[in-house]
């Protein structure tokens, strides 16, 4: 058994030792204390865009929170939207950067970013037009073996391992470069 | 059972009030046998794992192949008519014991993957369960050959699908439609890429063809084969008369 004088402090004495040291908070602790708690808020801002929330409403759902938190709203939402930007999916792409715009007003981040997309597209492509008709003629011999031919049979090339390969090493090459941008956006 | 030449019917019971309630929804599957080397089979349409009734249906069709002395681990090529998932659910757990190529409609695959897969969404949305299936190959309109000697037309019959096809054996007269045309009746056309319009110009084109046998996708209500070219004749003045001005 420890000893009689430790004392075993309640749930409520915890608490209040841990606002106690609150008081003791600088103002620019406070002040990041403060913003920490809008990220959730930030965040839920983001998700409703991502679900189909209209771009002209983004300023309504700001406008709901109070003036001094809007700011950090924003750059939660942003740092949220940036996440969810996807190599292959340009239409959705294209509706977030614009969200990203609107809230950052940052069309330097946006246009590194859509220089990087375009640039996976154009890489794809490449790729497509270098391998295609050799990955196919492969595809079709494949299928002729197994007694399969005619002009009504089109092989799935981008089912075909060596093109999910070929897929897998640009992504993992454009991706880096996705997080790098990100990344640089997101420092003060 | 064997219906003509290689071709073998699995159908799914349906005919009565009572076996549909029984049995649920399935669709009829259809093998060809021996079409590929090493003996291997085609098998079209090969329907659900299980559906909504809990019935087995794999189960059952490797039974029926069975009685016909046919393994489902020889057969070397599932084809899908259509992407609604009564036709293709099992395609991928046949693959796996037997090592099957699968394909299905191109016009199909490309209307599940619009938008993301929002047209599979639409169909889970509607009820419908959505197993995946990973083609090998596409169908398009054309020239099917399998093996040494037996070929096939691949024809494009929108209607009940976007990218619906039906498989037209021109040697035995035999049609597979899928979900084209019943005994009596069509497919439905209110499922997302369903076009009346599109249906009847498909039921038109395909009474041109030369066809002894209509192997069709559902027994609902009604035989699951149509066999000789007078009550083929009689079966599409039938849709005529009663159905299309439904549709």
């Amino acid at each position: 058994m420890s000893g009689e004088n430790d004392k075993v402090k309640s749930a409520f004495e915890i608490a209040m030792e841990r606002v106690q040291k609150l008081g003791s908070l600088s103002d620019e602790e406070k002040r990041k204390l403060k913003e920490e708690e809008l990220g959730p808020a930030g965040k839920a801002l983001a998700d409703r865009y991502l679900s189909g929330l209209p771009l002209r409403d983004l300023d309504i759902e700001l406008g709901r929170h109070a003036e001094a938190d809007r700011s950090a709203v924003r750059r939660y939402a942003v740092s949220h939207l940036l996440e969810a930007i996807d190599l292959g999916n340009t239409q959705e792409d294209d509706r977030i950067l614009s969200a990203i715009e609107h809230l950052s007003g940052d069309s330097g981040l946006v246009g590194r970013i859509k220089d990087i997309l375009k640039d996976y597209r154009k890489a794809i492509e490449e790729a497509r037009q270098k391998n295609w008709g050799r990955l196919e003629a492969a595809e079709r011999n494949e299928l002729a073996i197994r007694g399969v031919s005619g002009s009504a049979v089109e092989p799935a090339v981008e089912a075909s391992a060596e093109w999910l390969q070929i897929r897998s090493d640009l992504d993992l090459d454009f991706l880096k470069r996705l997080a790098d941008a990100r990344g640089n956006a997101n420092r003060p | 059972m064997n219906i003509v030449d290689r071709f073998y019917a699995y159908l799914w019971p349906g005919v009565t009030t009572r076996e549909m309630q029984v049995y649920g929804n399935n669709c009829n599957s259809y093998l060809v046998a021996n079409a590929l080397p090493k003996n291997k089979h085609v098998l079209v349409d090969p329907g659900m794992v299980t559906n909504e009734a809990r019935q087995k249906c794999l189960e059952r069709l490797i039974a029926g192949m069975a009685k016909d002395g046919f393994r489902i681990e020889d057969v070397g090529v599932i084809l899908n008519t259509h992407a609604h998932p009564d036709h293709y659910g099992a395609s991928e757990e046949i693959r796996k014991r037997s090592g099957a190529q699968v394909a299905i409609g191109k016009g199909d695959d490309d209307f599940l993957k619009l938008a993301d897969g929002e047209a599979a969404q639409m169909l889970k949305q509607m009820g419908f369960e959505m197993p995946e299936i990973h083609p090998d190959f596409y169908l398009t309109e054309g020239e099917l050959r399998l093996g040494p000697d037996l070929a096939a037309r691949i024809i494009l019959t929108p209607g009940h699908s976007q990218g619906h096809i039906a498989i037209y054996w021109p040697d035995s007269k035999v049609f597979m439609g899928g979900d084209l045309i019943f005994y009596g009746s069509t497919g439905r056309v209110d499922i997302p890429g369903g076009s009346a319009r599109a249906l009847k110009e498909s039921i038109e084109m395909v009474a041109q063809l030369d066809i002894e046998y209509i192997l069709t996708g559902h027994q609902y209500g009604s035989p699951g084969i149509i066999k000789g070219k007078d009550e083929i004749k009689r079966n599409f003045e039938s849709i005529r008369a009663n159905i299309y001005p439904y549709l």
